[in-house]
């Protein structure tokens, strides 16, 4: 496994997608990214972490206002795109990802990676769900909240997640013909699928690399 | 020492971008970090006041002509139809703005595929909206033109100037529609050229039209339309351009179902605020109407091109101000940020203060540009002193709003920027002529002004507030 591979991660909330990263990370010897991708887009742009942060995997009807030219007139139309619009942070954000994925092997969690990086070879992408009973008792047990609580803070972030995926990517958020596999991480629990996952991506990269030899 | 270095540094690689054509994100974010606010200031809203500026000449000569070269009912005819245009220009802008903002996000992840649909899907989606508006217009004109305001004597004036504009509709949407995406796809000096191109071809073919074949008021209409085409097939031109990265080819114009909604999604904001400024106006107009006849209808129409023609200093001066204080906010350069809203705050009340000095002074002579009729110029000249009566506050007000737009406080600025139009304007002209009937309608113009400045303040003075504890944390 000298070769570089690139992983990505999508997930629903609560699914367990940022532990089987990093397991995955430790497999492969490869670096992991979720949240951290954000300090090294901030860090490339000069903007504080806390501006991504509170941007982060977020797309919301009024934000668009931040378009608006304030002006009446047809003719009078805004003169600079908004670098700094979200448009402009995305743009920083999939940049430092690429970046990384140059330097070498890694895992990313979300944050469009799989669109981005496209155009890169040797790259798995993964969408890990699972039972909305195992996600619930996850987010209830990591947040320290009921039950009740915790279906809306999945249900609220799930639909952030999806708007911002759908707007960036043009393509539908979770599914299935857009991922290479898409697994319930209910069913072999969190370090059975990320075995299974970690076998999946081997004979992948195997049976790349055997065609490209022969 | 080593500071200075690095700016220098910088300012040759902006320069070495710029005629590149390919100013790359990191730089520009540099040089809003460290560069002197003032100069930063002057060199992002120059270009933005000269193209404002442009237009509202424009404006200008274009009612000008037609009250010096054809009459009074004219004019008030005139400011009928303007409600007409905005609303054709709020779903310019739906498709325009929002085409622009989705293209610029393809092209910064290289997804050339798609940007390219999306100009095609726009080319498509300004043809078919453009179409559908003026059909609908066309076949019920008459009746929406009454609703706007117009009475017996400035019904034909309307009629003739929307024919025509109505005609050139599809043309004037393409046209908007084709420069936002210009801007979009790097070439924001290509776009520049054309609004100037149409500005300056506009005013001489009014000359043309209006004072040398005597058109009337269709020849302004014929004017614009003319200019804009040709305007519109340079921009063809380039977007045929097959060495272009984003150019015009077969099998792009296709509808996609994604790509209109993520338009749409974009496009609703831009569309709502041209809709707001729209029914304003049709208010305004109908309350003139109601109070003093065509006439004031006509002097609304004539102290509103002086308004927004100083209007524009201050709207140059908010896009200038806009990625630096975006900039140096999401950068937490706390300081830098309130420079530049001070500094925009004094440029724009400068300019507002010289503009209203020379309006209280000399109304009359104002008046005379647009008006013969002894009437209407005493009218006109009375309805600029009360209209204007406070206007330095608006600069303040209009600086304010767009810096919490800047910040990302969407609410606020939303609400502050709907709150002098709107909020206030709408209750005051409807409530005040109960008691001083004309001269309430005018008043109620200078009260929105003074009391939506009078709501800046506190929110404005709240949020410093926050900003100062921050730099004091920093420091420690």
């Amino acid at each position: 496994m000298e070769k570089k591979i690139i992983i990505n991660v999508g997930r629903q909330l609560g699914s367990g997608g940022h532990d089987i990263g990093r397991m995955l990370a430790t497999d492969f010897d490869a670096q992991f990214y979720d949240r951290e991708i954000l300090n090294i887009a901030a860090k490339e742009s000069g903007f504080s972490e806390e501006f991504f942060e509170k941007n982060d995997e977020r797309k919301g009807f009024l934000r668009s206002f931040l378009h608006l030219p304030f002006s009446n007139t047809a003719t009078s139309d805004s003169f600079y795109q908004n670098n700094f619009s979200q448009e402009g942070l995305f743009k920083f954000q999939s940049d430092a990802i690429r970046k990384e994925a140059e330097k070498g092997s890694c895992i990313f969690v979300g944050r469009c990676a799989d669109y981005v990086l496209r155009d890169f070879p040797n790259t798995v992408n993964i969408f890990i769900t699972a039972s909305m009973q195992f996600r619930i008792e996850n987010v209830a047990n990591k947040l320290g909240v009921s039950t009740e609580e915790a279906r809306k803070v999945i249900e609220q972030g799930e639909k952030h997640r999806a708007e911002y995926y759908n707007y960036y990517t043009g393509k539908k958020w979770g599914a299935s013909q857009s991922y290479d596999l898409c697994i319930d991480a209910s069913i072999l629990g969190l370090i059975e699928t990320e075995k299974f996952i970690a076998e999946f991506v081997r004979k992948k990269l195997d049976m790349t690399r055997t065609s490209q030899t022969s | 020492m080593f500071f200075q270095k690095d700016i220098v540094f910088s300012k040759k690689r902006v320069y070495l971008c710029k005629r590149l054509g390919t100013m790359d994100n990191k730089q520009k974010a540099l040089e809003l970090g460290q560069k002197p606010v003032g100069a930063l200031l002057w060199q992002y809203a120059l270009p933005a006041i000269v193209a404002m500026t442009a237009s509202s000449l424009y404006n200008i000569i274009d009612r000008a002509s037609i009250g010096q070269m054809v009459g009074p009912d004219a004019i008030a005819g005139l400011g009928i139809t303007l409600p007409f245009m905005n609303l054709s220009a709020a779903f310019g802008a739906a498709v325009g703005v929002g085409a622009s903002t989705c293209i610029s996000v393809k092209l910064g992840q290289r997804d050339y595929e798609t940007a390219q649909h999306l100009l095609g899907n726009t080319v498509s989606l300004n043809l078919i909206v453009g179409l559908v508006f003026m059909v609908v217009s066309l076949i019920f004109l008459d009746p929406i033109l009454r609703f706007f305001g117009a009475s017996d004597a400035t019904l034909p004036y309307a009629r003739q100037f929307m024919q025509i504009i109505l005609a050139g509709n599809m043309i004037t949407h393409m046209y908007f529609g084709m420069n936002a995406v210009l801007r979009a796809a790097g070439k924001p000096r290509h776009a520049m050229y054309a609004t100037l191109f149409t500005v300056g071809c506009n005013i001489l073919l009014v000359f043309a039209f209006v004072w040398w074949l005597r058109w009337g008021i269709r020849g302004a209409a014929l004017a614009t339309i003319t200019s804009q085409t040709m305007a519109l097939c340079w921009q063809m031109r380039l977007f045929s351009n097959k060495k272009e990265l984003l150019h015009l080819k077969r099998g792009i114009y296709r509808l996609k179902a994604q790509l209109v909604k993520n338009i749409i999604a974009i496009g609703v904001s831009p569309f709502l605020m041209q809709t707001t400024s729209c029914i304003i106006v049709i208010f305004m107009n109908n309350q003139f109407f109601r109070y003093g006849g065509d006439m004031a209808v006509g002097a609304y129409s004539i102290s509103n091109s002086v308004v927004m023609a100083l209007f524009m200093f201050v709207m140059g001066i908010t896009q200038g101000m806009q990625p630096i204080v975006g900039y140096n906010y999401g950068a937490r350069k706390y300081d830098r940020m309130l420079r530049c809203l001070w500094l925009s705050i004094a440029a724009a009340t400068t300019i507002l203060l010289l503009g209203w000095s020379l309006a209280m002074l000399f109304p009359r002579q104002i008046a005379r540009v647009f008006a013969t009729d002894p009437t209407l110029l005493d009218m006109s000249a009375h309805g600029i002193v009360i209209n204007m009566l406070v206007f330095f506050v608006v600069g303040s007000q209009a600086v304010i709003t767009n810096f919490f737009q800047c910040i990302g406080k969407v609410k606020i600025s939303i609400f502050l920027s709907l709150s002098r139009q709107l909020i206030m304007l709408l209750p005051l002209a409807y409530v005040l002529p109960l008691f001083w009937k004309l001269d309430g309608v005018w008043y109620a113009m200078p009260a929105s002004d003074f009391g939506s400045f009078a709501m800046t303040l506190p929110l404005l003075w709240w949020y410093l507030r926050k900003f100062k504890a921050y730099g004091e944390k920093d420091n420690h």
